[in-house]
């Protein structure tokens, strides 16, 4: 072989094989050709041969035209030598140890981890591994969801059962793709089978269509058996993410009982420390999965942090699983508002309009429609009159409403004092109310010393007309211009310019003393003196607010009769609910999270916005931002607000839980503080579906041609085999041509001139 | 001295009685103007709206100026006054398109007319010339019979017949723009049985129903200035349950 490989002027040393190839890649028509054009032949060399005599050179004649045509036939096939250079390779055996978090569950009655049959399995079986490594190439995995390279030297210490999801279709997906056009002779597979993907004691189609076409054999080692497992667990739990405030919120739960006996099992929810329902699960044995459905209704806004809890009884397998944490983000569905009127009359009338027609708005409306010393001149039965329901309003369902809105009203004889002090303590505790005016309000309703008094943003002060007759115009508070309330327009000067084109106002309610932390956000100047008309305030954990004249529907209908439209009557009435229910543009300091949920290890980003009074940024402001675990601070940290009053803190929580970020910042004296939640998790999936799928690995070993196996402190691996044939892979090569050259054309030249030459001398043309 | 004060006390009256004092009552309380229109005559009870807002002010709570207005179209003011009173007994002179455009643009965005037929009579002329405006006015939304469970009929009293000076036709007419009744057409003299002279006494006797027939028509008139004030109020859910049960035992007995 040298010699040939030196006679193509080549180093014998680069190669090793010699093989010859045909170029051609479509051989057909070679085929065609030899098969149509030899029988011609053959009758032609015959007949043109009949007149030559010598039967020997009639013989050399056919002899030539044969090989001429051999020699065609050779230059149609295009043959080529080529010289490679080969080696021979290993064939591939890959081990999957199972590292996902369900492998730490104890097997009874050893209470050995199945991780523990996995390592001691290798510790025993450590030399026929290491000889497993002469003849083929052994590569170690950590299998959960997907595949992790290792070796068997690491194993002992990064062998651990920490991953949060087995997903044993996947692993094999990734398996398949990192082996593909490589010789895997076969697999091992260490795991306890507990797969998330599938059922417990089944197995998934798509992984045995997987494992149908599979190369070679999956030999699976169990790892744990169910035997004396005993368990009880809330193996899933399906809730929305985020419900609605006073509405009932569904929970879809599963309870797995495995050895628990016969039982009921009080299943409770809490919020905190507060229980808010309990359900008693009737588990019995022979029954391994109980559905359970439960209701409860979020009483309070925000991200709301449940538990469900199972009692954990003693000898059970997994104590996590007895318990799940969930987050439910309670938001309102509507803005409930609870609008009562004096007196029907015009401003009442489109402002019940704009309530009605705002689609968040759920509306509840009372008009007075007769007083005590009105003459009805028909019996009641004739009526359309109900009685004013002051109970349910102002005691069962005050905490119900988001907003409530006295126009016009005088509280007697239709609510009860005390009932102004639920009011009062409503608002304190985060509701919102407006005091529309009118000649039954503030003074004229009778408020002076009421609890409603105290919550409203202006003093009732003694004056001996209450409400003047007076026409004017409101004059927006310097200060306050960027205020969310008086926005009509997005753009400053168009802003301005729209205020400008509202009418007059006519009425306005006298003797109202703004409070000390009050924004008066428009007012009315007379000579020297002043009056507050749209006064806003904050009490205790409410808003509050005061618009002390009862024609703002003149900037609808009048509007329109000057040409225009009521476009900026529902703006600003809209920016009066928006601001009053806490909308969160209308805060001076939010504090934002990025995500509502982490996983563990994270980052959790906080964003904090700063405004000053006038809603201007409040640019350079220290913000104190403070992480809170229910176990204690995680972390404190000061930023300062850029440009646009805003600041962000970047923190990565080192445990799963619940936290609580709370941000404090001063504004020219005035303290301000903020709160959110949000939760990290770390994935305890694995422990709801804990128990081992015996079934999930003798049906993977059977499909596949291996063997199923339960590890014991028996099992001896060097019982597996595994095909192993030859596998050779080509480095590098050369091909040499074996017809284009001129030495073939010169051949057939030559034969065909000895053709010519012998008919010649034979007396033929 | 003397001459001085009787002079400055004149002058006083004199002021008063050019600019009067604002009342506030002007502001906030209800009043109803009267439309003016060319031909015809558009006035032909003159104490009716007084004499119904008297019993408004009497029979509910809300608060009502009761001097006379009269108003026309073109006026300027209009807007101040989202209800108005269109009364006649002859035909009368087709409004102008700008006194159209006027109206139509007022009772698209707010406003609310009571159109009143005080001839007492079926197919009067003034019926004619209502019917013509009304087709200028909304041409696209016809004139149509107002159902019994409409909130007019249930925004103070419980109302199950429509009265007047004489039942000339037993329902109202109306129109309804975005689910609201912007327009109210009786056929049956409501001016004539709410009007009163000076001292009070009813100036038109009812034909065919006596002082029940006259409650009635108070009672209607009632209804529909509420309604005007307070839209569908009386369909909220929460007043539901005791209308209909007290409807159920009208309606046995």
């Amino acid at each position: 072989m040298n010699i040939l490989i030196e006679w193509f002027g080549l180093d014998p040393e680069q190669y090793n094989e010699v093989a010859m190839n045909l170029a051609a890649k479509d051989l057909s028509p070679v085929w065609i050709i030899v098969l149509v054009l030899a029988p011609l032949a053959l009758w032609f060399f015959w007949t043109s041969l009949k007149r030559i005599q010598s039967p020997a050179r009639k013989i050399f004649l056919i002899a030539l035209r044969a090989l001429t045509f051999v020699v065609l036939v050779f230059m149609l096939l295009k043959p080529e030598l080529e010289f490679k250079k080969s080696h021979t390779l290993k064939n591939n055996i890959a081990v999957l140890l199972d590292d996902t978090k369900s492998m730490s569950i104890k097997t009874f009655p050893s209470e050995i981890p199945r991780i523990d049959f996995v390592r001691q399995t290798f510790e025993r079986n450590r030399d026929v591994l290491e000889s497993l490594k002469k003849n083929f190439q052994v590569d170690y995995y950590f299998a959960s969801n997907q595949i992790e390279p290792a070796s068997l030297a690491e194993l002992k210490n990064r062998y651990r059962p920490k991953k949060t999801n087995t997903d044993i279709e996947n692993t094999f997906s990734q398996l398949s793709k990192r082996y593909e056009g490589k010789s895997l002779q076969g697999v091992m597979l260490f795991s306890d089978g507990a797969d998330l993907t599938t059922e417990s004691e089944t197995i998934s189609p798509e992984i045995l269509a997987l494992l149908v076409d599979w190369q070679g054999p999956v030999h699976t080692f169990q790892a744990g058996s169910n035997a004396m497992f005993k368990d009880l667990a809330i193996e899933e739990l399906e809730s929305a993410d985020f419900g609605f405030i006073h509405q009932p919120v569904r929970l879809t739960v599963t309870i797995s009982a495995s050895n628990m006996g016969n039982k009921n099992i009080p299943l409770v929810l809490k919020e905190g420390d507060t229980i808010l329902l309990s359900r008693i699960v009737e588990v019995r044995e022979g029954q391994n999965q109980y559905p359970v459905e439960m209701e409860f209704t979020p009483g309070a806004l925000g991200k709301r942090i449940y538990s469900l809890t199972v009692p954990h009884f003693a000898g059970e397998s997994v104590a996590t699983n007895n318990s799940r944490d969930f987050q439910v983000k309670v938001i309102r569905d509507h803005i409930r508002v609870l609008h009562l009127n004096g007196r029907p009359a015009w401003d009442s009338r489109f402002l019940r309009e704009v309530l009605a027609n705002h689609p968040k708005v759920d509306l509840l409306s009372f008009f007075i429609l007769r007083t005590m010393g009105d003459d009805v001149a028909s019996p009641t039965s004739e009526l359309s009159l109900i009685p004013f329901p002051t109970n349910l309003l102002f005691s069962d369902y005050l905490n119900s409403f988001d907003l409530i809105v006295f126009q016009n009203f005088s509280y007697e004889p239709f609510i009860d004092k005390k009932y102004l002090r639920n009011i009062h303590d409503y608002v304190k505790q985060g509701g919102a109310f407006m005091m529309v005016g009118g000649e039954l309000s503030f003074q004229g309703g009778g408020y002076e010393g009421t609890g409603i008094e105290e919550i409203l943003p202006v003093q009732l002060e003694r004056t001996s007309q209450p409400f003047i007759g007076e026409s004017f115009h409101l004059k927006r508070g310097k200060n306050l211009l960027r205020h969310p309330i008086l926005q009509l327009e997005k753009e400053s000067s168009a802003n301005t310019k729209a205020w400008q084109a509202l009418p007059e106002l006519n009425g306005i309610n006298a003797g109202l003393k703004p409070r000390k932390n009050a924004h008066v956000l428009a007012s009315f100047d007379k000579g020297n003196k002043n009056y507050p008309v749209l006064v806003a305030g904050h009490v205790g954990e409410g808003r509050s607010l005061v618009m002390a004249t009862d024609s703002s529907w003149n900037w609808n209908f009048r509007r329109v009769g000057e040409g225009g439209s009521g476009r900026y009557y529902y703006k600003f009435w809209n920016n009066l609910i928006a601001w009053l229910t806490d909308d969160p543009e209308t805060r001076l300091l939010k504090l934002e999270a990025d995500k509502e949920r982490y996983e563990e290890g994270e980052d959790v980003l906080l964003r904090v916005r700063v405004l000053q009074e006038d809603y201007n940024p409040s640019v350079g402001t220290e913000v104190k931002l403070m992480i809170k675990s229910r176990e204690g601070e995680a972390t404190s940290e000061t930023v300062k607000t850029d440009d646009n009053g805003e600041a962000a803190l970047q923190w990565t929580p080192m445990q799963e839980g619940f936290y609580t970020a709370k941000v404090k910042v001063e504004v020219n004296g005035e303290k301000r503080e903020a709160e959110i939640g949000f939760s990290v998790f770390s994935e305890t999936a694995e422990f709801q579906k804990p128990k081992v799928n015996e079934t999930l690995l003798k049906r993977i070993a059977e499909v596949s041609g291996g063997t199923y196996e339960v590890l014991t402190e028996k099992t001896d691996l060097s019982a597996i085999k595994f095909a192993n044939p030859k596998v050779e892979v080509k480095t590098h090569s050369k091909s040499v041509s074996l017809w284009d050259n001129w030495w073939t054309y010169c051949l057939v030249l030559t034969f065909l001139f000895l053709d010519w030459f012998t008919r010649r001398k034979s007396g033929l043309s | 001295m003397r001459t001085l004060f009787n002079t400055i006390f004149i002058l006083g009256l004199l002021v008063l009685a050019i600019f009067p004092p604002a009342a506030h009552a002007d502001y906030s309380n209800l009043s109803v103007p009267q439309v003016k229109y060319k031909g015809g005559q558009p006035n032909p009870h003159p104490t009716a709206v007084g004499s119904l807002l008297g019993q408004v002010a009497r029979r509910t709570s809300i608060e009502v100026n009761r001097e006379p207005l009269q108003i026309k179209l073109s006026d300027p003011n209009l807007y101040r006054y989202p209800f108005l009173y269109l009364a006649g007994n002859e035909k009368f002179e087709s409004f102008s398109q700008d006194e159209l455009h006027r109206l139509r643009n007022y009772l698209s965005f707010g406003g609310f007319l009571l159109i009143d037929d005080n001839s007492a009579k079926a197919n009067s002329k003034f019926d004619t010339s209502v019917r013509e405006m009304i087709n200028e006015l909304f041409p696209q939304v016809p004139l149509q019979k107002i159902s019994r469970d409409h909130s007019i009929f249930r925004s103070f009293y419980l109302i199950n017949r429509v009265m007047g000076r004489m039942q000339i036709n037993p329902y109202l007419e109306g129109i309804n723009i975005k689910g609201r009744t912007v327009l109210i057409y009786s056929t049956n003299d409501f001016g004539g049985a709410w009007a009163r002279d000076n001292l009070g006494q009813w100036t038109h006797d009812i034909i065919g129903g006596g002082s029940r027939q006259r409650q009635l028509t108070i009672r209607l008139g009632v209804n529909i200035i509420m309604y005007a004030l307070t839209l569908d109020y009386k369909k909220d859910m929460v007043h539901l349950p005791i209308i209909l049960e007290r409807l159920r035992r009208s309606h046995s007995q």
